[in-house]
């Protein structure tokens, strides 16, 4: 009778560890939150673990797997949250940076938009702009 | 034959098939991706290290495969907190 008991809990988990397999190929690569997805189907493979170590009489092992498998899927969750989910991360998209005015090497783009006007587009490329940093003493 | 036995050896199949699909969804761009797939697979070999020696009756398969599955563990979640930053 307990044969029989071993043996369904391992085709279970066998039946469980094949669609979990098909699962994590076939999650389309362009969906939204593709990472979580197969997170969530690792946990399926895990649980499968652990009910084919039931069945292989595994009890600590099974025990030790059912308490740390949710830890290292948060972890691998975590670390994609905080440094590469840019779908739901705002923060990791936006770089903000201040523009060095005081350089003169460089020309931000507020500062020198302002100085066209709505009819320069019509003046000749030389025309435009009459702003220049270099100061000339032919006196010398 | 045994139904425990044809059973393990399905369970030993399945898993194999497993290592493939997470050795395929390892090579996806993000860095996670990797590492998830990283940890599914040495889980999977664990588990066939474990069906493979309860087969042939040796104790030793699972002294190993308890060590493969908490220092797969150790790992995973060592590379997350350095993937993941101090913040």
């Amino acid at each position: 009778m307990i044969e029989y008991i071993q043996s369904a809990l391992l085709i279970i988990s066998a039946i469980l560890i094949l669609i979990s397999a098909i699962g994590l190929i076939t999650v389309p690569k362009n969906t939204k939150n593709a990472v979580y997805a197969r997170i969530h189907i690792v946990g399926v493979f895990d649980i499968a673990c652990i009910i084919a170590m039931i069945g292989l009489g595994q009890y600590l092992l099974a025990g030790i797997y059912f308490i740390i498998a949710p830890f290292a899927a948060h972890a691998i969750a975590n670390a994609y949250w905080k440094k590469e989910d840019r779908e739901n991360n705002l923060d990791l998209v936006a770089v903000e940076v201040e523009p060095d005015y005081n350089n003169p090497f460089i020309h931000p783009k507020d500062k020198f938009g302002s100085l066209e006007t709505e009819e320069s587009g019509k003046l000749k490329a030389d025309e435009r702009f009459s702003v220049t940093t270099l100061e000339i003493d032919e006196g010398e | 034959m045994d139904i425990l036995f044809i059973s393990k050896f399905i369970v030993v199949i399945a898993l194999i098939i497993m290592m493939l699909a997470t050795l395929r969804a390892s090579a996806y761009k993000s860095t996670s991706m990797g590492l998830l797939g990283s940890s599914a697979v040495v889980v999977a070999f664990a588990m066939a290290l474990l069906v493979g020696g309860d087969l042939c009756n040796l104790g030793f398969y699972r002294d190993i495969s308890l060590a493969l599955i908490f220092f797969g563990f150790v790992g995973t979640v060592a590379f997350a907190a350095v993937l993941g930053g101090d913040e």
